[in-house]
């Protein structure tokens, strides 16, 4: 795993020109796609996606149900190879090294590109136990107790639980249950953050709560961000993607994306008409 | 209002099928324990076997009991669970493992005297064991097996997929999964399962008559190497004789296997509810 500590770090301000070659230079992107497909027992859920992720930003991906917003997201951490039957073709490049290459570990992509999803899917026992599952399993021999504070206090959890991280992760709202996934996936240390819907199942205030707590996590962190809530992803995203049938119909800032897209697929997406 | 009545008669016929059963287990316990009045007592639990009813004890075949019991947790358990997760979470989804599950379902089914056949064969004088304890813990432990297996495939199976997917994203090997998450969500579930395919084989007669199983042995079984004697088995022998009084010693022999079953439950039951407590 990535030492504490050891991501691009509060970073980057504009590199020189003539940053070293070998270490991508911190405004390369986290992520480059090539012609990205992936096929579930024969059926296309995302075809020929090709783009940039800009590093220390949030990216949000939007497009109707069923698009392939989520499958392009998992994309991004070897996800989809646990689903029986998937298979992924042409070329993520993360940190300008091939992510689908036979002798990359998922197991090592999965801690560096960290996923929080939809349903917050809590593990039995306390809110403790959740945060230190990761760490667990990836061999952190540091201190536990600090590490849950520190990932719970930067996911604005500390407070609500009255410092007291083990209380049953059971007993929690759902928007404190979601910050809690999210404190989860920080204590990996991961250098990305993959969010899919996270907000789907929240209210207005817990969605703000959410909102303002991704932010709270640049420029160390990159956050990608699948979601359905446009005003959300107009909001805090600085480059937007719209996917519709499994293609990237549209990639750029996201003000323009929203204020003058140039699709004609995105407009109507963007404006709630049926085609 | 006509719906109304309707529920109203079928919560009347449940309660009435509830109250039948609850009759009849009662009614089962009560002429067992009126039989075994005046047999049951601390020196029949420590006594041999005898040709006399009134010096009869269930001593050795207690400890025959409680002996097989262990063995085939202790042989049942591990290879049942450990198949489980096998077949949950690394076997390849092939019509290959669809029909080696299914054949394995099939064997949960098979009426326990075939195992008894099998152990004959295989333990008994395949590897020459003999009728022993061990032999028949071997026996029951191949009949408990079917059982342990697909109740915890089902507790596998359980868990929700949320929770495994959560844990994949975190970094986690797919045995960190297994080992944290997996396990300790179904074990409670896994619990349930051994102890109904251990209260299955503890009071199975049939495959222990068929492999040998000794009526009089007049010590308790201190080895598994040690002859093979159990409590279902020394209730069919007495239950078989005709002199007067062995009908009593059968069925204070019948009680102390209720009893040894009951005691089974308590210990799953308590088992359980930590098991569940530490995943809650």
């Amino acid at each position: 795993m990535s030492a504490p500590g050891s991501g691009p770090g509060p970073s980057p301000r504009p590199s020189p020109a003539d940053a070293p070659r070998d270490a991508p230079p911190a405004r390369a992107p986290v992520f480059s796609l090539g012609d990205l497909s992936v096929h579930f027992g024969g059926r296309p859920a995302l075809s020929g996606v090709s783009l940039d992720i800009p590093r220390g930003r949030i990216v949000a991906l939007i497009g109707p149900s069923g698009c392939g917003k989520t499958t392009l997201l998992r994309a991004l951490n070897r996800m989809n190879e646990l689903i029986p039957g998937a298979r992924t073709t042409g070329s993520v490049r993360f940190d300008g090294a091939e992510l689908y290459r036979p002798e990359t570990d998922p197991v090592e992509v999965r801690r560096r590109v960290g996923m929080v999803f939809q349903e917050a899917a809590l593990f039995p026992g306390s809110v403790f136990d959740n945060v230190a599952f990761g760490p667990r399993a990836s061999g952190f021999k540091g201190d536990l107790h600090a590490l849950a504070e520190e990932v719970l206090t930067a996911a604005g959890m500390w407070a609500d639980l009255g410092q007291d991280p083990d209380v049953p992760a059971a007993s929690l709202s759902a928007g404190q249950r979601q910050r809690v996934c999210i404190a989860r996936a920080l204590a990996v240390r991961p250098q990305v953050l993959l969010l899919d819907e996270p907000t789907s199942a929240l209210d207005a205030t817990a969605t703000a709560r959410i909102e303002s707590l991704i932010h709270s996590l640049l420029p160390r962190l990159t956050v990608v961000l699948a979601t359905n809530d446009l005003r959300l992803a107009a909001r805090s995203s600085s480059v937007t993607a719209y996917v519709d049938r499994g293609e990237l119909v549209e990639y750029g800032p996201t003000e323009t994306l929203f204020t003058n897209p140039s699709d004609e697929r995105t407009e109507s997406y963007l404006t709630g008409r049926v085609r | 209002m006509k719906a109304f009545r309707h529920q109203g008669a079928i919560a009347g016929v449940c309660s009435l099928a509830a109250g039948v059963t609850l009759a009849a287990g009662m009614t089962l316990l009560a002429v067992l324990l009126v039989q075994a009045r005046g047999v049951l007592d601390f020196g029949f639990l420590l006594g041999a076997p005898s040709r006399f009813a009134a010096q009869a004890g269930v001593g050795p075949a207690l400890a025959g009991t409680l002996w097989l019991t262990l063995l085939t947790a202790a042989l049942a358990c591990p290879v049942g669970v450990g198949a489980a997760v096998y077949f949950e979470e690394y076997a390849p989804r092939t019509r290959a493992t669809r029909a080696i599950e299914s054949a394995i379902t099939t064997l949960a089914g098979v009426p326990p005297v075939v195992f008894g056949v099998a152990g004959l064969a295989l333990f008994v004088r395949g590897l020459g064991l003999g009728p022993t304890v061990l032999a028949g813990g071997l026996t029951l432990a191949m009949l408990a097996l079917p059982t342990v297996l697909a109740t915890s495939k089902e507790a596998i199976r359980q868990v929700p997929s949320g929770v495994r997917t959560a844990a994949y994203a975190l970094g986690a090997t797919r045995w960190e999964v297994i080992r944290r998450q997996v396990l300790p969500a179904a074990a409670p579930a896994i619990v349930t399962g051994v102890t109904l395919a251990l209260a299955r084989t503890a009071g199975a007669a049939a495959p222990l008559l068929v492999i040998g199983a000794a009526s009089f042995i007049n010590y308790a079984p201190g080895t598994p190497g040690d002859p093979l004697t159990a409590l279902p088995t020394q209730v069919f022998a007495w239950s078989a004789r005709s002199q007067p009084g062995f009908a009593a010693v059968a069925a204070s022999a019948a009680v102390v296997l209720l009893a040894v079953l009951l005691l089974l439950h308590l210990v799953s039951l308590a088992l359980r509810r930590r098991l569940s407590k530490a995943a809650r």
